[in-house]
């Protein structure tokens, strides 16, 4: 692994400040609670909720989107080993210890604008949760789609174990990123792919593995009964990651001869989805992806030509789609 | 004329337990893997280990000559194994069998097993059984997995996928300890080889190595290559007094005065370490070491 040592102190200070944080947050807690009791602000019922959601969501957004350059930093500097969402912890605690780890990167001016901006957002973010707290179905209608957490936090390991998307609080790990291409060569956004459909299906596999091309048809004909379900089903071949023209080639021939029509998709093995990738080492893996970017349950590890695991992976889809529906 | 051991073929094989360990050791070096229930995959599993020890242990430093020889000649992609074949020549002719004895982490394994203290039974009569070795390779690694593919081309590592308890123990138990997804994806397949991972331990137990006699396809390409290997067993016509305990303490059932370089010889010493007149002894390099037995019957025929 490449890390130069600023990285490395980086990483500690960054753990440090986490771990300080914890500590505070069980305090902070309940005062920003009493805070929000007593705010002239509260929404008065759903609806008002959804409105103020939206305009809340859209001021971060704006701050975020004000100095994109300086924030891509932010995030790129951003400790891919904390979990932000774990414990209901404030995105803009996160941004504000992000940059601390990260200050050396940036000059006086930039700091102070980035420190700002992290402070407004924490404000936004505590308002955010006290109107998720007591309007749920408000918070759900309001993103839609859109998430209230950039990208670029967190996103870049499979899970070891369930831990993380148990959570009961339902807070989820977040399917990677990418802007790639599939192999005929159209352009893919992750985050319009999964916007577009209820639930994605994300199937990750590899030419000569034969337990993967074993279950390509039955990918296939998943795909088509998704379609008329609002759903999706995508591959993902580890062999074309960074558009390798002979593997590209090869993956069509393999595809084609199973019969499997639905979308390949390929991206940079250096991006958020191409270290995600680098942590899968059993083959076939199979995500299921809702609207929001969100991988549902834990990821089906071996082919879905097994009963059981054909099970697993139409009740995830269904809890996605029930959801998506609900 | 290549080195000669004496008083180092003792202590080789009087250490011999100690180097096992290092091996294994060796051979897996990523320990930390076993508790995160991930592969290393970094640029050691683009070599393979001698011994046999699966790709898929988290620990594991490098491939399996097995697995990765089955890999590739199972792939659409080749036709043959040419780099893991001369591999595997390679140290074929460097060490030959002694890879089972010193460096083979499932052979150390089964001899550990087999310290445990019960009736141990003589593998003696059950001879014929050591041809199985060299049909499990042949079919099973080379034959099936490069000739019975599916319509894409590609066939499976039947060696790895039915019979070997390595990648059991190594592999399929520590992952789905510590991997749930990999937990719900064992099926009949691993209750399978589960059986004959325990079926290995009890006859280990009972019997010395029984794996790597009868079923390693490891030990029979190594054991092609002992009598040509340049580590040798020599023994001192001159200095032998034929009484036969070199092949009475031979685990593997080789006559040592007879064969010192048959095929079932892991070179574990165990006939060095016995002999009451040092005869038997490691030795390595090029030739057969006869000029030492013709200066001495030069020597003997001037007086």
């Amino acid at each position: 692994m490449k890390m130069n040592r600023t990285n490395t102190a980086g990483r500690l200070l960054a753990l440090l400040l986490l771990a300080l944080m914890m500590l505070s947050l069980t305090a902070c807690g309940t005062k920003n609670g009493d805070k929000a009791d007593g705010m002239s602000s509260e929404p008065k019922n759903a609806e008002e909720a959804v409105a103020m959601h939206k305009d809340l969501m859209a001021q971060e957004n704006a701050i975020l989107s004000e100095n994109t350059a300086l924030w891509e930093k932010v995030f790129m500097a951003a400790d891919k080993g904390m979990t932000m969402q774990e414990d209901g912890k404030n995105y803009g605690d996160f941004l504000l210890s992000t940059i601390e780890s990260a200050k050396d990167q940036f000059t006086e001016d930039e700091l102070k604008l980035l420190k700002e901006g992290a402070e407004k957002i924490r404000d936004i973010e505590t308002k955010l949760t006290m109107i998720e707290e007591k309007y749920p179905e408000a918070a759900q209608e309001s993103t839609d789609g859109a998430m209230s957490v950039p990208a670029g936090n967190d996103t870049t390991t499979p899970p070891d174990d369930g831990s993380m998307q148990k959570s009961d609080d339902g807070s989820m790990q977040k399917f990677p990123t990418f802007e790639g291409k599939d192999l005929d060569g159209n352009t893919v956004k992750s985050d319009e792919l999964f916007s577009a459909n209820a639930v994605t299906v994300v199937n990750f596999w590899f030419t000569t593995c034969n337990p993967c091309v074993g279950e390509l048809a039955e990918l296939d004909a998943l795909n088509k009964e998704l379609a008329e379900k609002g759903g999706s089903l995508i591959g993902v071949n580890t062999f074309t990651l960074d558009g390798d023209e002979a593997a590209i080639s090869e993956a069509k021939d393999v595809l084609a001869k199973k019969g499997a029509t639905y979308q390949n998709v390929y991206f940079n093995s250096d991006g958020e989805a191409g270290k995600f990738t680098t942590n899968i080492f059993a083959y076939p893996t199979t995500y299921v992806v809702d609207r929001n970017g969100n991988i549902v349950g834990e990821p089906i590890v071996g082919a879905i030509t097994e009963k059981n695991q054909a099970e697993t992976l139409q009740k995830l889809i269904d809890q996605a789609l029930a959801a998506d529906a609900g | 004329m290549g080195k000669k051991f004496s008083g180092a073929s003792q202590i080789m094989s009087r250490f011999r337990g100690w180097i096992q360990a290092g091996a294994t050791l060796l051979t897996n070096l990523h320990l930390p893997n076993f508790l995160k229930g991930k592969l290393y995959q970094g640029a050691g599993k683009t070599v393979c280990v001698p011994g046999l020890n699966c790709y898929s242990c988290p620990a594991a430093s490098g491939a399996c000559p097995i697995g990765a020889f089955q890999a590739v000649v199972g792939s659409s992609k080749f036709s043959f194994s040419y780099y893991i074949t001369g591999f595997l020549i390679l140290l074929g002719v460097l060490l030959g069998r002694f890879i089972c004895g010193f460096l083979c982490p499932f052979g150390w394994f089964q001899e550990l097993l087999h310290k445990i203290p019960t009736k141990k039974f003589s593998t003696k009569k059950l001879k014929p059984l050591r041809y199985l070795k060299y049909a499990v390779l042949l079919v099973m690694v080379f034959l099936l997995p490069a000739f019975l593919v599916n319509d894409v081309g590609m066939g499976d590592p039947f060696f790895c996928k039915y019979l070997c308890p390595q990648g059991v123990m190594e592999g399929a138990i520590p992952l789905s300890l510590a991997n749930s997804g990999i937990r719900s994806a064992l099926g009949s397949l691993f209750t399978w080889k589960f059986g004959i991972l325990l079926a290995v331990i009890v006859l280990s137990v009972i019997f010395y190595r029984p794996f790597c006699k009868w079923l390693c396809p490891l030990g029979a390409f190594y054991a092609l290559f002992n009598r040509v290997s340049l580590f040798q067993i020599k023994v001192d016509k001159n200095k032998c007094v034929s009484c036969g305990k070199c092949a009475k303490a031979c685990k593997m059932d080789v006559d040592v005065t007879k064969a010192p370089n048959h095929t079932e010889c892991i070179r574990c010493g165990m006939c060095i370490r016995t002999c009451p007149t040092g005869a038997v002894r490691f030795r390595y390099g090029f030739g057969d070491g006869k000029d030492k037995t013709k200066a001495a019957k030069k020597a003997a025929e001037k007086q």
